[in-house]
């Protein structure tokens, strides 16, 4: 009896060692921003400060809810920090899983035996999610346990929300690493796929905020999907959840066609 | 009997250049066959056509029965494979490495991955990446004999390896054989082909220009040899080359006290040692030229000539 998802149990098995060092880092992210809630966003102390900047920065930044906690853990992890350090992590798993394994030579022995194309891509897929998901869901655990002590007062049903939209962002950005790896069998074009949709999607949101006539950006933009609705206060937007996720679920499928059409030239 | 492997028109192009051009080849079940060219024939992308790691442009591949395109997984498991240029890299150990092989393409006998690591002096506990280049080929060699598939192919299997290695890694082939398992061997290196296969194919610029036993084609009867010779004179020796026939590239130059001399000789070599004896000889060498040389001058250097040569 072969036991199922062998490529999906290796992914995971490798980089045990690189997930514990991104767990560490989104705990120290929370740790260093969250506790300082009280003592500059809850006593007004940072809304005098948000007020004196210019406000195109603010809004750019979307530091406008800063002086409320769901607004101050938006702006700072889930917006920032949160998403930046998952947009990496998922764009190098999602390039390496296919393009990396075929620079490296891997890829050609592994489909030598007995593993077929589709399933290697979508377990190289589950991977990166799994991933992902563990990271947002390690964040959520640390926002709650912190939620009391930095006077954040935020509704815990509303991380879950937080975490499907921080989860559904950072895996477009991955399955469009990984789907333009398995194109074109280059790792670097997959890191720079996936970071540009990343940058492009937080730029125009940024542009969204400052120019009225711009709104309609907010269209092209994942960031916006996810983040426009701010999840912590008014829970995910369902249309934008839907566009994240439909779209990594045809990316996903995309990287199994691909991989099935093509010569593997190392 | 059914061929183990049927190739028929195989092509496949890049682009504008043309890898493997209009390719036949059959292979009987239980032999071993050896491909062999100069680098850049085509070798690589053949073999990799067979594994359905590449796809043909046109032609026919038949592996065990099946199209490769669609029989999948469960064909593949059928065959054990090493690539040419094989790289492995990663913090897994080589065990961890096969036990995924393993759970793969299984089952394998229990014992199998440590005899054939014990055999080729392969240690399983090191991190794949610190491993040498020879130990990554005995470590590809492994992953390609540890499930007993029914078809062996092997890409360059012996690149790396030193030469007691090459005389195991021969023995498995010979043992693989004995128990009706299929080899398809590709290399660059003809003593290699000599001594493991039953049959040879002579591929360049993407087509089979020979095919036959290995002592029917005369690949092997090309000779470089080179000497030095005390106490003689250029020009005796010269001369006492262009009276032989058989002997071509004659360069003779004079190095301090003695006169050397390089010369290729095709067939019969005996009338080249009778005549050299005559002189005090301080160095001789006789060598097999590389792969490349013979084949170009005996099926010619272009396409066209090659395959007139083929099929002549």
């Amino acid at each position: 009896m072969r036991e199922p998802l062998p490529v999906f149990r290796r992914a995971l098995r490798e980089s045990w060692r690189g997930l514990i060092g991104w767990t560490l880092g989104v705990a120290a992210v929370l740790f260093l921003y969250l506790p300082l809630f009280p003592s500059i966003g809850g006593n007004g102390q940072m809304q005098q400060i948000i007020e004196s900047l210019p406000p195109e920065l603010v809004n750019a930044l979307g530091y406008d809810q800063i002086g409320t906690g769901a607004g101050y853990a938006q702006g700072t992890f889930y917006g920032l920090m949160g998403f930046l350090l998952l947009t990496i992590a998922a764009i190098g798993w999602g390039a390496g899983a296919i393009a990396g394994a075929e620079e490296s030579g891997r890829l050609e022995l592994d489909l030598a035996h007995g593993i077929g194309r589709v399933p290697y891509a979508l377990e190289a897929a589950a991977a990166v999610l799994v991933r992902l998901v563990w990271l947002a869901a390690i964040a959520a655990v640390l926002v709650l346990a912190l939620n009391d002590s930095a006077e954040l007062e935020i509704e815990p049903t509303r991380l879950v929300d937080a975490t499907v939209v921080l989860t559904g962002v950072t895996m477009l950005a991955g399955s469009l690493a990984l789907f333009v790896g398995a194109l074109t069998g280059r790792r670097g074009r997959g890191v720079a796929a996936g970071a540009g949709i990343a940058v492009v999607g937080y730029a125009f949101n940024a542009i969204a905020n400052q120019v009225e006539d711009a709104e309609w950006l907010r269209f092209l933009s994942p960031y916006s999907w996810a983040f426009h609705q701010p999840p912590l206060v008014d829970g995910f937007d369902p249309a934008g959840c839907i566009a994240l996720w439909g779209c990594t679920a045809v990316l996903v499928a995309g990287t199994a066609v691909a991989l099935r059409r093509r010569d593997i030239t190392g | 009997m059914n061929p183990a492997i049927e190739l028929e028109r195989l092509h496949k192009t890049y682009g504008r250049r043309t890898a493997v051009d209009s390719l036949n080849l059959s292979v009987t079940p239980g032999s071993v066959v050896g491909l062999i060219g100069p680098n850049g024939a085509g070798k690589t992308t053949t073999l990799r056509m067979i594994l359905d790691i590449i796809r043909p442009t046109s032609g026919e591949v038949r592996v065990l029965g099946d199209d490769p395109r669609t029989a999948g997984p469960a064909l593949r498991r059928r065959i054990g494979f090493i690539p040419g240029e094989l790289r492995l890299d990663g913090r897994m150990t080589g065990r961890r490495m096969l036990d995924f092989y393993s759970e793969v393409s299984g089952p394998v006998r229990p014992g199998a991955i440590d005899q054939l690591s014990s055999r080729l002096g392969l240690d399983l506990t090191r991190q794949v990446r610190t491993l040498s280049k020879g130990n990554k080929q005995k470590l590809g060699i492994v992953q390609a004999f540890m499930h007993d598939p029914e078809l062996l192919v092997l890409d360059e299997p012996t690149s790396g390896l030193d030469p007691l290695v090459q005389r195991e890694f021969l023995q498995l082939v010979r043992e693989a054989r004995d128990r009706g398992q299929t080899v398809l061997l590709s290399s660059h290196v003809l003593s290699e082909i000599q001594q493991a296969a039953d049959a040879v194919a002579v591929l360049s610029a993407g087509r089979i220009v020979a095919e036959g036993d290995v002592a029917s084609l005369r690949l092997g009867a090309i000779r470089r040899v080179r000497a030095g010779f005390a106490a003689s004179d250029p020009a005796t020796v010269r001369a006492e080359m262009e009276r032989l026939p058989h002997v071509a590239d004659v360069e003779v130059s004079v190095a301090g006290e003695s006169v050397r001399l390089s010369a290729t000789v095709e067939g019969d070599i005996d009338p080249f040692i009778k005549t050299i004896a005559r002189h005090r000889i301080v160095d001789l060498s006789v060598e097999e030229p590389d792969l490349e040389e013979s084949v170009l001058r005996l099926y010619g250097d272009t396409p066209a000539a090659a395959k007139e040569a083929g099929h002549a």
